[in-house]
């Protein structure tokens, strides 16, 4: 890469991210997914758990917040590059100097923060209304889990996009895939009651390392050294999943060159 | 070196066919076509709908892999250096897919500009220009999901130009477009060629090949069948003449009738609204009106006229009566 290519690209990342965010504000049905639901998904969670203490409504919270992430994810990051090849844009940007994962590491990147966004928003609504405290234990460790979070996803969702397009039945994959993954990162419980030989499905998947991040942050009090495991390693695979991913879209780019697949009818 | 240098291309589409059956069926798009463009040159590709038009450009774009022969952009290889040849080359597609429908025509500029590295600060001085350029400065701020068809056309062609490229490909440019609006684009196109851009151009309005090419291709089932300036290819049908006869419905016995005169060269049907007008070419001239009227009997005729051949009466005859 040569100098001043990592400054252009940054600025695509950042046009593409507000462009993202700029074209779900003008959606009706996007909007609907980004406010309403969340909201919905809020209050159902904590008035089922009225009574049960605050740090199981701060676990909870969390939790559920973190499916919503991974939908976010497997739905909208999943379908960037399908999206675009539909409306006919993705053989326009192929034909330009931007590598494609850039643009859509900018694009997943405003998936991912409208989700976040749009679940702080509906918490804290949700928690002024029923008069919940939500209260984090260590607010500067969640934070940076936060971010670490946000980023790990958003690699994560650029190797998916790629998948998805060179697979057919992606609908199919989609669907499969949101649950399990809720289970094995241990959204909602911990991995522990799950047979021995997942745990190793679980530890590839920088979900798991955030939902181990943002648990403990939230509802204790961790050192550094307990955060650090979870941080690197989301770190880790968030660097590997950029490399299978750029990897990926020389692929699937070459082979849509090849199957003349880049504009979708 | 030649700006663009074509060694013969072949492109063959796999399609499957059939449900319960599945079988794959090829369709060869390009078939072995060699030619060159000169820099600073405008070349036209003209050639009727499935000729390949669009196949080649989109292999010179280095959107699609040949399947076998060599395409080099200033000296570049369009399968293995494809990186090299994007950042200075500008396309159109033709048609009003590949733009946002959700953001304003200038967030669109922004967004593609961005995707060429053009400085920002450079961006937003070019912008309202090449808004300008194209006739959309008072709507660029509106969505484009409100342009009409014209319109996006138009916003393609400011796109394009958001990284000053040397070489243009620009596929059926004023397809769709009013009259003016064609005119507008036509002098924005001469306007790049005096810039001494090259210009890789296809279009179906021969008229409009006349207007700004220098050279020509005419493709026909993946093959060059004739490749020269439009006056030369003018020059090859000037031993025939053209002579119009408005109709008002023509059977198709009539038609046969008339093509299996001695004297007449090609007819071609042009579809006017309550009527038909034939074009025959003939090297008979006038003289050859008598025995077409005679041939007519027994259709209703309007006006009869002969003209000179144009570069439309040359491609007629070069790709067979298909328009
Ligand atoms: N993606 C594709 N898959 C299969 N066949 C294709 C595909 N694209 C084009 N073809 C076929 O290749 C041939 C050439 O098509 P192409 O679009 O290059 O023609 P064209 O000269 O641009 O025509 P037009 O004037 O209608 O735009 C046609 O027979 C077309 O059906
Ligand atoms: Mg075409």
């Amino acid at each position: 890469m040569k100098p001043g290519m990592l400054k252009a690209y940054i600025h695509v990342i950042k046009l593409a991210f507000i462009f993202t965010l700029k074209q779900s504000m003008t959606d009706a049905f996007i909007l609907f997914g980004i406010f309403v639901q969340p909201l919905l998904i809020a209050i159902m969670a904590l008035f089922i758990l009225g009574d049960q203490g605050d740090e199981l409504v701060i676990f909870i919270v969390v939790g559920s917040g973190l499916t919503g992430l991974w939908d976010s994810v497997l739905f909208q990051s999943g379908n960037s590059i399908t999206r675009e090849r539909w409306t006919g844009t993705l053989e326009v940007l192929v034909a330009m100097p931007t590598p494609i994962a850039v643009i859509v590491f900018g694009k997943n990147l405003a998936f991912v923060t409208q989700a976040l966004g749009s679940m702080i928003v509906a918490y804290t609504f949700a928690s002024i209304i029923f008069g919940y405290p939500l209260s984090i234990e260590s607010p500067m460790l969640f934070i940076l889990s936060i971010v670490l979070t946000v980023l790990s996803f958003v690699c994560l969702g650029l190797v998916l996009a790629t998948l998805f397009v060179l697979n057919p039945d992606v609908q199919r994959w989609q669907n499969g895939l949101e649950f399990p993954v809720f289970i094995l990162a241990g959204f909602l419980f911990p991995i522990a009651i799950l047979p021995m030989w997942t745990t190793p499905l679980s530890y590839i998947l920088a979900p798991y390392w955030a939902a181990v991040a943002l648990h403990l942050s939230s509802s204790g009090k961790p050192n550094i050294l307990e955060m650090g495991l979870p941080w690197v390693m989301m770190v880790l695979l968030g660097v590997l999943y950029l490399f299978l991913a750029f990897w990926l879209f020389r692929k699937m780019l070459f082979k849509a060159r090849v199957d003349a697949t880049l504009s979708g009818q | 070196m030649n700006t663009i240098e074509v060694r013969d291309l072949r492109r063959i589409y796999k399609t499957t066919v059939g449900v319960v059956r599945r079988k794959i069926k090829e369709v060869v798009a390009v078939d072995g076509i060699t030619f060159d463009v000169n820099r600073g040159e405008l070349f036209g590709l003209l050639g009727p709908n499935g000729a390949g038009k669009t196949t080649m450009i989109k292999m010179l774009t280095t959107l699609l892999i040949p399947t076998d022969g060599t395409a080099n952009i200033l000296g570049y290889d369009v399968v293995h250096q494809a990186n090299a040849i994007r950042s200075r080359i500008g396309f159109i597609f033709g048609g009003e897919r590949g733009l946002y429908w959700r953001l304003s025509g200038i967030d669109n500029l922004r967004y593609f500009a961005s995707l060429y590295h053009v400085d920002p600060e450079v961006t937003m001085k070019r912008i309202p220009q090449l808004l300008e350029l194209v006739g959309l400065s008072d709507r660029g701020d509106e969505k484009v999901e409100g342009y009409s068809r014209g319109m996006k056309q138009r916003l393609h062609i400011a796109r394009t130009l958001l990284h000053d490229p040397e070489i243009l490909f620009l596929d059926e440019p004023t397809m769709g477009l009013d009259p003016v609006g064609g005119r507008e684009i036509r002098q924005v196109i001469r306007d790049l060629q005096s810039e001494k851009k090259t210009i890789l151009l296809t279009t179906h309005y021969m008229f409009e090949a006349d207007a700004l090419c220098e050279r020509v291709a005419v493709i026909d089932q993946g093959r060059i069948v004739a490749l020269d300036t439009p006056e030369a290819l003018k020059q090859g049908v000037s031993d025939l003449s053209v002579i119009e006869i408005e109709v008002f419905g023509v059977p198709e016995e009539v038609m046969n009738q008339i093509r299996n005169l001695p004297f007449v060269d090609t007819v071609s049907v042009e579809d006017l609204d309550q009527k038909q007008a034939l074009h025959v070419h003939s090297a008979k001239g006038s003289e050859a009106i008598p025995p077409l009227l005679s041939a007519l009997e027994s259709v209703r005729v309007g006006k009869v006229t002969v003209r000179e051949p144009t570069l439309e009466d040359a491609y007629v005859r070069l790709v067979g009566g298909k328009v």
